[in-house]
């Protein structure tokens, strides 16, 4: 296992973008995340994995200050979260798992309504929606009401309203939850774009492996609340003991759930 | 029609109301399980009985007193049910989130439409029996010592087919709603959510005055003086079969009783092919005109509200035109002063004053305390913008009390020109309309911030129902305490009322005060931490 010290070298010696630090949290006897500790570097991406249940989008929620750490640290862009939330929540988009967009709105209105939240005056905000909407094909479907919307569309307009404002940081819970494969190739496209063009560091949590494998810079492995391992794609090949192993065997051995063939059988009768 | 599958799947929507009204439910108890509203009905039976028996059934009870008045009451009973379920049914029904509304869970299943419609409308029916338990046991021992028993199990028996005509109403009310709801899918223009709005009120308010139970009696009493009538209206042939009993006549209440059933079933099957004809599985689809990206809201800014809390105010009063949930708040007010233009000849000024006060006051009261439940869980959303507490507070203070203030001072002026006030009671109740509105939106939001419920559910609660009542209660003491003597003032302008006129006002500057001061630390409260 990788110590989660080992984290705090970012590469290329940037500062970070974010920094977790010996972070837990309990609700109730339950501990969601116990001693939490790692770091994203400006422009780099990194993908948080990870069984359901294991403590990812409470991580991200208090990345955005949306609960409080019982113990430990977060910073973002070297700023305390909750020492100074609006400045800090300035810098960040975020797009939770299941994005609760205000339904009664239309897509255009419900942009139109963050970008109010961010301060973005009338003509940037005219600049920079409409190319998303053409780049997602959303475009056309902007003025009907989002109770009309797919899951996809909705995933869209979650992402859009996440990216609108050209945060520094990019916390993203399953961004390509529903989308299509050519909106999933632009966001990831994007995503690459915004961190190494404009240093713009993304946590990117997913149950697509083939997806973290592709884009991320560096993974980190929850389980239960714990840091498991971090570290390249690569590098946790070498930790699991299976070197030219798909991310798959890597991430099922790291688990601990890397033999299932008792369950597919169970499963099969 | 697969008597088991209605069973199975009644069961399973009287266990989803059930559950549904808890943040926690442990499966495993009664709490839980559908035998609970049984055992309810039992003990409510029992309780109301077993309270009354000893009285009635001991020497000193004034034998024959209350067989005219039993005998009077005993064919209203099954109308009453009817209505009640009806109304508490219609209003569970519309304001069921559109989410849960379009996608009901059971559609994909191999059930027909008949089966759908009998299980839903068993459901809905053995969920309000409690309604009827209680007054059927009090009347138990009264009707057997005044020698009304047969009548009063007849009562029992239509009470309970009225039940169950209420609930298939209820699916019919629903069904037209889901087309009403619809109307304008498709089409573009703002004024198409204004034209759904209006329908939906309208179809609430209709139903919400022609089924008033005050009106039924009224009905009834009315057409007692003209049998034909009545006859001639199945929805009263349950209290023409008790009639009819009564006058000794077991034929012709055996053909109205029979008549009853045969009607309900008829309901029943026309429940089914409105099921078929105006469900909708999929939201509506709905257009606004060309959106322009840029946030102007002139009057709202001239407030001294910043950007974000305007678009706050903005999206808030959005959604009390299109959300269908959220509708059935805005229709309260309108019954209210409905009713005043229908009775408000007997109030007197002062009366109609303490009326037109009380209505601002519950309207502003029932806005603002679900105004922060209202979120549901994309309050997350809120919590991940820039900004702050103070901020989002001022923001849905706003935009609760846009509406109230405006409706306050208009709906004021309106009753004040409507019944000829005197220009100075015109202005006074004019300015005390407006104040207990306001204040009672500030008491609301005391309740919103510390008591909302966010739970994602069929049926939308805002505010936890303990809390509304706490709310209720609480706001009741402060309307009367203001408006009554506030009242009192403007209708008797003495030197002796005006002590009244100033006592009014300063209670309510120092309840308006320390509602918001309550209300503004509520919500620093409240957006700490995600409560989530």
């Amino acid at each position: 296992m990788i110590t989660p010290a080992a984290d705090r070298a970012l590469p290329g010696g940037g500062s970070a973008a974010l920094e977790v630090d010996h972070v837990s949290k309990s609700f109730g006897s339950t501990r969601a995340l116990a001693d939490v500790s790692f770091a994203v570097a400006r422009g780099e991406i990194v993908g948080l994995l990870g069984p359901n249940g294991a403590g990812k989008s409470t991580t991200m929620k208090a990345i955005l200050g949306l609960i409080h750490p019982d113990a430990g640290r977060i910073r973002v862009l070297g700023r305390d979260v909750l020492a100074n939330p609006v400045a800090t929540k300035l810098e960040i988009g975020y797009v939770p798992e299941s994005p609760s967009v205000y339904e009664f709105l239309t897509g255009a209105e419900y942009l139109d309504f963050v970008a109010d939240m961010y301060g973005l005056d009338p003509a940037t905000r005219r600049e920079r929606i409409q190319p998303f909407l053409d780049g997602l094909e959303l475009a056309g479907h902007e003025n009907s009401l989002i109770s009309g919307y797919s899951q996809g569309m909705r995933q869209k307009v979650a992402l859009i309203s996440g990216l609108l404002h050209h945060p520094r940081l990019l916390v993203l819970d399953e961004p390509l939850n529903g989308l299509d494969p050519r909106s999933a190739r632009v966001v990831k496209d994007l995503l690459r774009s915004r961190a190494s063009g404009d240093g713009v560091g993304v946590l990117f949590s997913t149950h697509v492996l083939e997806i973290a494998q592709a884009i991320c810079d560096r993974l980190v492995i929850l389980d239960r609340g714990m840091v498991l391992a971090t570290g390249t794609v690569d590098a946790l090949r070498g930790r699991a003991g299976l070197a030219g192993s798909g991310l798959e065997e890597v991430f099922l051995a790291l688990t601990g759930t890397g033999d299932l063939s008792d369950v597919v059988a169970a499963l099969a009768r | 029609m697969d008597a088991h599958r209605v069973r199975r799947l009644a069961a399973v929507l009287v266990t989803s109301q059930l559950r549904s009204g808890r943040t926690t439910s442990d499966p495993r108890s009664f709490l839980g399980r559908p035998e609970l509203i049984g055992v309810v009905d039992l003990v409510l039976v029992v309780a109301a009985a077993g309270l009354l028996a000893p009285a009635v059934l001991s020497s000193s009870w004034p034998t024959a007193t209350f067989r005219a008045p039993v005998e009077a009451l005993l064919p209203f009973l099954p109308l009453a049910a009817a209505g009640v379920v009806l109304i508490a049914g219609t209003m569970f029904e519309l304001t069921t989130t559109a989410k849960f509304a379009g996608s009901d869970a059971a559609n994909w299943m191999p059930i027909r439409p008949s089966e759908y419609v009998a299980a839903s409308a068993s459901a809905i029916a053995y969920s309000y029996s409690p309604a009827i338990a209680l007054l059927f046991g009090g009347l138990l021992p009264v009707a057997y010592v005044e020698g009304l028993f047969p009548a009063y199990l007849l009562a029992a028996v239509l009470s309970l087919i009225a039940l169950f005509e209420g609930a298939v109403l209820v699916e019919m009310v629903r069904a037209f709603s889901s087309r009403a709801g619809s109307v304008g899918s498709g089409r573009r223009g703002a004024a198409t959510f204004v034209v759904r709005a209006v329908i939906l009120i309208l179809v609430i308010l209709l139903l919400d005055l022609a089924l008033n139970p005050v009106f039924l009696l009224g009905a009834v009493q009315r057409l007692s003086s003209f049998p034909v009538i009545a006859a001639a209206i199945p929805f009263f042939w349950s209290s023409r079969a008790l009639a009819a009993w009564n006058a000794g006549d077991p034929l012709l209440a055996a053909a109205f009783s029979v008549g009853q059933v045969g009607f309900v079933a008829l309901l029943g099957w026309w429940a089914a092919l409105l099921r078929v004809r105006y469900w909708v599985p999929a939201p509506a689809e709905f257009e606004v005109g060309e959106h322009r990206y840029a946030s102007s809201h002139p009057i709202l800014a001239g407030l001294g509200l910043s950007r974000p809390e305007t678009a706050i105010v903005s999206k808030d009063l959005k959604g009390y035109v299109r959300r269908r949930e959220l509708l059935p708040l805005l229709v309260v007010p309108i019954v209210l002063v409905l009713l005043l233009a229908i009775e408000g000849g007997s109030f007197g000024l002062l009366g109609t004053i303490v009326w037109v006060g009380w209505v601002a006051g519950f309207f502003g009261l029932l806005l603002s305390s679900t105004s922060v439940g209202q979120e549901r869980r994309a309050l997350q959303l809120l919590f991940a913008f820039p900004i702050s507490p103070r901020s989002i507070f001022r923001a849905k203070a706003t935009a609760v009390l846009l509406p109230v203030l405006l409706g306050s001072a208009l709906t004021s002026i309106a009753v004040s020109v409507f019944f000829h006030f005197p220009a100075t009671a015109a202005f006074g109740t004019v300015v005390l309309t407006v104040s207990v509105g306001g204040i009672l939106v500030l008491w609301g939001l005391v309740f919103a911030s510390r008591y909302s419920d966010f739970q994602d559910r069929p049926r939308p609660q805002f505010v936890r129902p303990s809390a509304m009542i706490a709310a209720s209660l609480s706001g009741l003491i402060l309307l009367v305490t203001i408006v009554v003597p506030g009242a009192y003032a403007l209708a008797t302008p003495t030197s002796g009322a005006l002590g009244f006129g100033l006592a009014a006002a300063g209670i309510a500057l120092v309840a308006g005060t320390v509602a918001y001061l309550l209300a503004r630390a509520g919500f620093d409260t409240l957006f700490r931490e995600l409560p989530f």
